[in-house]
């Protein structure tokens, strides 16, 4: 019962924090004085890119048990989770590609610099996106392609979190972040756990929806071989 | 797809003579290439290509100013190495392909991470040679880029550290495609996503060194930390993408429903 209503009450924490977390980022936190309104865009971009980073990981892991373990629940709920992650790295990779231009476009004139890590986070989008097609449209046996997919896709992740200290890059550095003054700060964080429980809450629904289509899926087979058993008049 | 015979068959015969890893690789990419010398096939086509690459490129780009050359050649270089390496590797196990003999291979008693190296190194090869081709001739035909000629060493690791990056993702997915029942264009869909952070870091490699930049070798070095992580993952994972061990058959994913009502 609990593992039922686990999304929902991620969903409740989500419905809460977000409006209060809104508030928070437009009323109660100061304008930034060389970038102006539009840094607001931070409160999100940030956390969106931190959520991305994480689920391509956490995507590239479960692909990796799923391949290596043999036939065992583990390796079913590793696909399950590596399937619901791969696609949420798609949308909220879709919103760090949305907001970063538009910060950029006010920060430095132009929404896109191809810069490294607007490539890198670019390309890392294009594996998921990559992972995503295989998994709904390729063959037979291709699951296993997607699968080492994800395994690269998340290696590229910490290429993007070092691209702007390997690379020259127009990109503020990870340590931006950590020098914010503490008003910023306590607004970030109400933002981060909006998003996460969001994000949390839709991944949960989205395993649970892929374990139901698997199980429904052997069911499906189990009575159709017995149906075609039984027509050959062999033993069902 | 391979039958759950060979799935299920030791990796090796236990009571065979151990031969080191490096050893099988060998034996098992002299047999490839002793069949390509017969015929020749990969590495003329390659070649040809390679060559049909370079002449379009030198009627493009001829007329460009030094400076924008220094920008050009490296995109030049290694997209045609891109495209050299797709076509090596749609190639590289189509002999198993075409004869049937990647399920004998399998029943040999060799590592099958040594199947992986074998085919890493016979598709290293060929794109390193088409490579060994390209920079002496974008050398010759760019004024901005006669640096290969003049650091040779220099040129040469710079191509066999990128080339590795490319091959060693390539020789994986090759490989998981030459056992599913999905078709090669598919190959393209999956590489060039997944080998552009190996070739960005050739680029600006190639640019540094076609700039004298003094970093050019601290770049070599993150490729060569690239290269060894890229060959580490996808040794790894070569078995079970070659031969799957996935909880559910490939019958049973979730599109079996849709392909098996009448």
């Amino acid at each position: 019962m609990i593992k039922h209503r686990l999304p929902l009450l991620f969903f409740a924490v989500a419905a809460l924090a977000t409006p209060y977390s809104v508030q928070r980022i437009f009323l109660h936190t100061g304008i930034e004085k060389k970038m102006g309104t539009v840094q607001k865009i931070f409160y999100f971009h940030v956390p969106l890119a931190w959520i991305m980073m994480a689920l391509g990981i956490t995507c590239g892991v479960a692909a990796a048990i799923q391949l290596r373990k043999a036939a065992t629940g583990r390796s079913r709920m590793a696909e399950s989770l590596s399937i619901a992650a791969g696609e949420l790295v798609l949308v909220t990779g879709l919103g760090v590609l949305i907001t970063g231009p538009i910060w950029g476009h006010a920060t430095w004139g132009r929404a896109w610099t191809w810069d490294a890590r607007q490539v890198s986070t670019g390309l890392l989008w294009l594996v998921f996106a990559a992972f995503v097609l295989l998994r709904r449209y390729g063959a037979a046996g291709s699951e296993r392609l997607a699968a080492a997919l994800a395994v690269f896709g998340a290696v590229d992740v910490p290429v993007i979190y070092y691209a702007v200290k390997i690379w020259k890059t127009t990109h503020p550095t990870t340590d931006v972040v950590g020098s914010l003054p503490a008003q910023m700060w306590n607004s970030l964080w109400p933002a981060l756990g909006a998003l996460v429980c969001l994000t949390v809450g839709v991944l949960l629904v989205r395993i649970r929806q892929e374990q139901d289509a698997a199980e429904l899926d052997d069911a499906w087979i189990a009575l159709d071989d017995r149906g075609r058993a039984l027509t050959l008049g062999g033993a069902p | 797809m391979l039958d759950a015979a060979v799935l299920a068959a030791p990796p090796c015969d236990t009571t065979a003579p151990v031969v080191p890893l490096a050893r099988q690789a060998w034996l098992l990419a002299k047999n490839d290439l002793r069949q390509e010398l017969r015929d020749l096939e990969l590495v003329l086509t390659a070649a040809f290509f390679t060559l049909v690459v370079l002449v379009m490129f030198a009627l493009a780009f001829a007329a460009l100013p030094a400076a924008d050359q220094t920008l050009a050649v490296p995109g030049m270089l290694w997209l045609a190495v891109a495209f050299v390496g797709a076509l090596t590797l749609t190639r590289i196990f189509d002999r198993e392909r075409e004869a049937d003999t990647l399920r004998a291979v399998l029943t040999w008693p060799v590592d099958r991470v040594a199947i992986y190296f074998s085919k890493l190194g016979v598709t290293l090869l060929v794109i390193t040679g088409c490579g060994a081709l390209l920079m002496p001739a974008l050398g010759l035909l760019f004024p901005a880029a006669e640096v290969f000629w003049q650091r040779p060493l220099d040129a040469a690791a710079l191509l066999v550290l990128g080339c590795l990056a490319y091959a060693a993702v390539g020789a994986l997915f090759a490989a998981g495609l030459a056992t599913a029942s999905g078709k090669n264009v598919l190959l393209s869909v999956i590489l060039y996503p997944l080998t552009s952070p190996a070739l960005i870091f050739a680029l600006v490699s190639t640019r540094a060194l076609l700039e004298g930049h003094a970093q050019f070798h601290t770049y070599l070095g993150q490729l060569a930390a690239l290269d060894a992580v890229l060959v580490a993952v996808a040794s790894w994972l070569f078995e079970p993408v070659l031969l799957g061990s996935n909880a559910r058959p490939a019958e049973r994913r979730p599109s079996a429903r849709a392909k098996r009502t009448p």
